[in-house]
């Protein structure tokens, strides 16, 4: 499944990256961080095709050697981004559209929390596990 | 074909290839200076028709690329323009030798070429060349630029000719196949005749023609012709040459919806690759110009028809890229078409699109590239997704060419280059060299992906060898990125901190690189953390008061309204507000911050001080080591201000790990602060204060330990008087012109009588001015005198003695209430116990004021306080005061029972009596005998009305009066032998005076005119008549009588009989009755009578006085008369008788 699942604030500065552990946590970084700008570019052409609003899901914003970028926006312009591996062949298109669905339900009740600052760094044990399970076993 | 251009745009298309180089030895910046003036022709019209020559202009291209001039024919080197430098005429052949060199390298493709001679001075034999140029040196060579122009043409003709002749070639037979070089050894032994062969022929020439006719500026022929180059190619599969004609389609299709050009400014941007630097101001052909739209119609519905759509480009760029991608050899093509096609995209602002034609070149393999060449190629990438707006993936990519530079595999790094190019990717990574921006709040960023920037760019600037740099970058990162690091690579940082600085310690200059870009300092205002700062008050001995001035009251007011519950400030208005006190030039000023420090192990902050403006401030920096993960810590920063005026306090600087940095407060929000503008008032002098007592840790309650600058103390018993000697040394630096002391005697419930502190300040003031160094010492004595009479513990019942006393005992509220006896006794033994608890405390403040220099002139001055704590013990007590009359009127015996509460033996003295001596918890009884006081006769010195308002106040006054004369009459003393002789007053005065105060009625007889008091004889004549007058005068304040005096005489046997019985002895003349009326204050009223004594003898008169007033008030001692002692003589003329 994935191995790097990012929630990036309205202001692109990232709310939390989490990457599987044996792997270049830097690299992961620069990936998600290099997905905004196509991110960026496909917000903004939704918004001048009014009608295409309510669909959260971006798709594959870009493929690389080894891994393909997804990206999901909020409509409070949180983005989502989930990075897999390019060999996982198995995922399909609506496999991701489940999980951002998932991350996003997770990423309300973290918003839902009194406690939790918007624009902090995400610490939510019950998100940190709902991202657990969506990252890549390794087994 | 291995180096792409990737300057390459679409219209480059339509342009020709002209090579410029120098020839033999040519200064290179006179060669640039003329390469520049020919590269400025880069559109030449052509006369007789309205096309339009575009010229592309290279010094430096590769003869490999040359060979690809078929392919594409922008690709071919159709012009050279030699530069050649050339002193004298025999140096001629030599010069014209090595241009036929040069001409050779192109030959293959050359349409013409040109030789420009610089230098030559005089004449070549030889014959005029149209193609030499002679200019006699690089200044005067006006005619390049016509000569260009001339040289275009010229190659316009070939071209044009060119054109004609391969587009009229069709009905030949036999049509040459083009081909480009990887294909030729393809084509060996292939059947020429083959239909398939002629069409693949037919299909290439087409194609050829179509780049002529875009080279030859007909835009419409170039489509047509592209587009029957599709059909045929795309019929025989010939994929690379159909690419080619796709993307001749594509290009003319640019120019034609795009004569702005799509290079945009990035074309002009390498000189190295020497784009023509206006090759953005071209003007294009096909657009809907007055050039354009002067052609007739029917072109202009044909280009309609063959121009493909904005999106038909793309779409055919694809394809051409597609069909290119099947080459291997081809690479450069496809990197370029890829190149030309993102920067169509970019124009049409289909940014996502150009993104997918981007990461297609990035997985363009080129084979073996040169470390340049990386660079280069991921330098254009950058450039190319910074020119998409994807400013992220710019940055990723000029980071990656930035690490290319230094890459291992390099001999010799370009640490520079890396370092110029990873300041580039700031902006992409949001992050700016300004820790001014970071202050706004919590940081927001990549912090992963900017600290691993930012440690790239301190190890690329230290490796540049600019240590300076590589501390500031260091800094920079410890001081905005301290949140995101580990405690390890908080110690690595710093530490790595601490050897640059060794090495080239960080200070708070603005470093300019030498590209202009300025690196502000960055401040470390994290190393430690300030929470508050607060401008602490001088000490309360130091602090100046401004003399009292009525003005000056109102002043700080600056609201119409007495109270507002909207409170206006904000924080801004909270950090310039004055604070209300005052700092003193030359004193030195405290400011405290409460710091802490965020680091995991201790911190040592070395030269922490103030920055302040407004009046020259001596600094006087404190280094401090604040331990691992410190709690809010207090650090005072003190300063000397040196000019008088209003000082702000703007911040703080410090030095930590080698880095000196200047924090500002306005810069930091989190810093609380309750003002920082205070006023210096210009230098006081100092005192210090030294006494000969001991000082002591009491403090008088009201007043705060800090108010005081020392404290004394000392024991002794009531009434004793001790001497304090007080030093007083000026340690400042101006002169003390004026002192003043007064006291106040502070918490204290008891009533002290007569003067507690008394002191003779005139012999201080003699010393005045004192001079710096200069001490002057002032004796004050201490003397207590407290009515310890309500301590009832102490007193014994003189009752039990069996001593029987008139008078009135000595009762207090407290001692009624402590009846019956038992109980008192009870508490008499506990109180026994707290052995101290009958010690009263008396204290005082002394306060000296005093002032000079300058400040004196502004009006402030200095008070030093000095705290007196005596613990009073009891010396005397009088445990009971009684009078016994005397035998005059005027005249009492006081008695005193006298108790020793000390442990000393006490001898206590009186006037006109012996010394008594008391042992310890004795008590006696002293008798002595005093005058009756007339108080009303006492100087009325301190009663004037002025100086007391109220009535009680006066009353006190009155009774001090009266308490100093009882005082003096008494003069009652005590010592003990180890002590002084003291005395004791107060505790009597208010007992005895009822008893010794003298009637307010006072009377007086006068017996034959004299007057008769007890101890008086009064003689007489027996027979003869005396005269007996009584006048009574009226000192009360109210009306006195009517009144009633008899007057009866008796004899008095000396045996205690008194014999009233005299009526022949003494005969009254008149009545021995008199009536007073009523006397009023303040007058008098005489009766006389006379009185016969018929025999001799001694005779006493005993006057009684009956109140007839109504109610009987007046106390009877008001109407004691003295008994009158008459001695009745023989008379002479009896005695002849």
């Amino acid at each position: 499944m994935a191995v790097c699942i990012a929630v990036i604030a309205k202001e692109n500065y990232p709310l939390y990256i989490r990457s599987v552990p044996s792997q270049n946590e830097l690299k992961f970084h620069y990936t998600v961080h290099t997905s905004l700008d196509v991110v960026e570019e496909k917000v903004s052409a939704v918004g001048k095709s009014l009608a295409d609003q309510r669909e959260l899901y971006l798709g594959l914003l870009y493929p690389t050697e080894d891994y393909k970028v997804y990206g999901y926006v909020t409509n409070s312009k949180v983005k989502f981004v989930i990075v897999v591996d390019s060999s996982n062949t198995s995922l399909r298109d609506n496999e991701i559209r489940s999980m951002f669905r998932k991350l996003h339900n997770s990423f309300t009740d973290v918003m839902c929390n009194p406690f939790y600052n918007p624009g902090d760094p995400i610490l939510s044990k019950a998100f940190n596990g709902i991202v657990s399970g969506m990252m890549v076993q390794t087994s | 074909m291995s180096v792409p251009d990737y300057m390459q745009c679409a219209e480059d298309h339509q342009t020709v290839l002209v090579v410029v180089q120098p020839v033999g030895i040519v200064p290179e910046d006179q060669f640039f200076k003329i390469y520049k003036r020919i590269a400025s022709v880069s559109q030449v019209s052509i006369r007789d028709s309205q096309r339009l020559l575009y010229i592309r202009y290279r010094h430096h291209y590769l003869p490999e690329n040359n060979e690809w001039g078929d392919f594409q024919t922008h690709r071919k080197v159709v012009g050279l323009v030699c530069i050649t430098t050339c002193g004298a005429a025999k140096d001629w052949p030599q010069t014209a030798e090595r241009f036929h060199g040069q001409k050779e390298v192109y030959s293959s493709t050359l349409y013409d070429s040109r030789l420009l001679v610089f230098g030559l001075q005089g004449e070549i034999a030889e014959q005029q060349r149209t193609d030499v140029a002679f200019y006699p040196s690089f200044e005067e060579c006006a005619d390049v630029e016509r000569r260009v122009e001339d040289f275009v043409e010229s190659i316009f003709i070939v071209l044009e000719s060119k054109r004609l002749d391969r587009a009229t070639d069709k009905s030949g037979d036999k049509i040459q196949l083009l081909c480009v070089p990887f294909e030729k050894k393809d084509f060996v032994g292939l059947d020429t005749d083959s239909r398939h062969y002629k069409k693949r022929c037919q299909g290439r020439m087409r194609k050829h023609v179509g780049d002529l006719c875009l080279q030859a500026g007909m835009l419409q022929d170039a489509l047509v012709h592209y587009h029957m180059a599709v059909e045929l190619l795309r019929a025989v599969n010939d994929f690379l040459w159909l690419g080619a004609a796709l993307e001749g389609l594509c290009s003319a299709s640019v120019i034609f919806h795009y004569p702005g050009g799509t290079a945009g400014k990035t074309a002009a941007r390498k000189p190295s690759i020497s784009q023509p630097a206006d090759a953005s101001k071209r003007h294009r052909p096909g657009a809907l110009t007055a050039n354009g739209i002067s052609a007739d119609t029917s072109t202009e519905i044909g280009r309609a028809k063959n121009c493909l759509s904005p999106e038909d480009i793309i779409d055919k760029y694809k394809e051409a890229i597609s069909y290119y991608g099947k080459y291997k050899n081809a690479g450069v093509i496809e990197l370029e078409a890829c190149v030309k096609a993102v920067r169509v995209l970019a124009i049409q602002k289909r940014a996502r699109e150009a993104s997918e034609f981007l990461q297609n070149a990035v997985y363009i393999n080129l084979g073996q590239l040169s470390e340049e060449e990386k660079i280069q190629r991921y330098s254009i990438l950058s450039e190319l997704y910074e020119l998409i707006g994807f400013h992220r993936k710019s940055a990723f990519f000029k980071r990656v060419a930035a690490m290319q530079c230094v890459a291992p595999t390099i001999p010799e790094p370009g640490w520079r280059a890396c370092y110029k190019l990873l300041l580039e990717t700031l902006p992409g990574y949001s992050l700016s060299l300004d820790p001014k921006d970071f202050s706004k709040g919590s940081h927001r960023g990549w912090a992963a992906v900017q600290m691993r920037l930012l440690h790239e760019l301190v190890y690329a600037s230290r490796r540049m060898g600019n240590p300076g740099l590589s501390v500031r970058h260091l800094s920079f990162l410890l001081q905005t990125m301290l949140d995101f690091l580990s405690d390890q690579e908080k110690k690595e940082v710093t530490q790595s901190l601490e050897n640059y600085t060794s090495k080239c310690p960080g200070g708070m200059e603005v470093i300019t690189l030498s590209d202009g870009l300025k690196l502000p300092p960055v401040p470390f205002t994290k190393l430690p953390i300030v929470r508050s700062v607060k401008l602490l008050n001088l000490p309360a001995s130091l602090r100046p008061h401004k003399v009292k001035c009525l003005l000056e009251q109102n002043v700080s007011t600056a609201s119409p309204f007495i109270y507002s519950p909207i409170i206006m400030h904000n924080r801004g208005e909270e950090r310039c507000k004055k604070i209300d006190f005052q700092w003193v030039q030359g004193d030195v000023c405290e400011v405290q911050l409460m710091v802490y420090n965020p680091m995991p192990y201790e911190l040592r902050v070395e030269n922490m001080g103030l920055l302040t403006s407004g009046v020259e401030f001596e600094s006087l920096p404190a280094a401090l080591s604040l331990p691992a993960e410190s709690g809010l810590y207090p650090v005072t920063l003190v300063g000397v201000p040196r000019t008088a005026g209003n000082i702000t306090v703007n911040g703080y600087h410090t030095s930590v790990f080698g880095v000196s940095s200047d924090c500002l407060l306005e810069g930091l929000p989190s810093v609380k602060t309750s003002g920082c503008l205070v006023e210096v008032i210009p230098s006081l002098p100092r005192l210090q204060l030294s006494t000969s007592l001991p000082r002591s840790a009491h403090t008088p309650q009201p007043m705060s330990k800090e108010q005081l600058s020392s404290s004394v103390s000392v024991q002794l018993f009531n009434g004793e008087e001790q001497q304090l000697t007080i030093t007083l040394e000026n340690i400042g630096s101006e002169d003390i012109e004026s002192l003043e002391l007064t006291s106040k005697t502070v918490n204290t419930k008891d009533k002290v009588f007569g003067r507690f502190l008394s002191w003779d300040l005139e012999e201080a003031l003699r010393h005045l001015p004192l001079k710096p160094g200069q001490t002057v010492t002032l004796s004050i004595s201490i003397k207590v005198k407290l009515d310890f009479s309500g301590q009832e513990n102490l007193l014994p019942d003189l009752n039990d003695d069996g001593i029987s006393v008139t008078g009135l005992p000595i009762s207090s509220p407290l001692r009624q209430l402590l009846k019956p006896r038992a109980e008192n006794k009870a508490v008499s033994s506990e109180s026994g116990k707290a052995e101290y608890s009958h010690i009263k405390t008396l204290e005082a403040v002394l306060n000296f004021k005093y002032t000079g220099g300058a400040g004196k002139v502004e009006g402030y001055y200095r008070e030093l306080s000095l705290g007196v704590h005596v613990d009073v013990e009891p010396s005397v007590f009088f445990t009971r005061v009684s009078t016994l009359p005397a035998t005059s009127t005027r005249q009492c015996h006081l008695l005193l029972d006298i108790f020793n509460p000390t442990e000393h033996e006490l001898t206590v003295s009186a006037k006109n009596s012996k010394d008594l001596v008391l042992h310890p918890s004795e008590c006696q009884r002293l008798a002595i005998q005093v005058d009756k006081f007339d108080f009303e006769s006492l100087p009325q010195l301190y009663q004037e009305p002025a100086s007391f308002s109220s009535p009680k106040q006066l009353e006190e006054e009155r009774q001090h009066a009266q308490g100093c004369q009882i005082n003096s009459k008494l003069d009652i003393c005590w010592s003990i032998i180890s002590l002084q002789k003291a005395s004791v007053e107060g505790a009597l005065n208010q007992l005895v005076l009822e008893h010794m105060q003298l009637a307010p009625l006072q009377w007086d007889v006068l017996v034959n005119g004299k007057p008769c008091d007890c101890d008086v004889v009064a003689d007489c004549k027996a027979g003869d008549a005396v005269t007996l007058e009584v006048k009574l005068t009226n000192l009360s304040k109210n009306a006195v009588g009517p009144l009633t005096l008899t007057v009866m005489p008796y004899q008095d046997f000396q045996n205690g009989v008194q014999n009233y019985d005299l009526d022949e002895a003494v005969a009254f003349v008149g009545s021995n009755t008199f009536f007073i009326d009523t006397v009023k204050p303040k007058e008098s009223s005489v009766c006389e009578g006379a009185l016969l004594f018929l025999y001799t003898g001694d005779f006493y008169l005993n006057m009684k006085v009956q109140d007839d007033s109504t109610p009987r008030e007046l106390p009877l001692a008001w109407f004691t008369l003295p008994c009158v002692h008459i001695r009745a003589l023989d008379t002479p003329l009896q005695a002849g008788a």
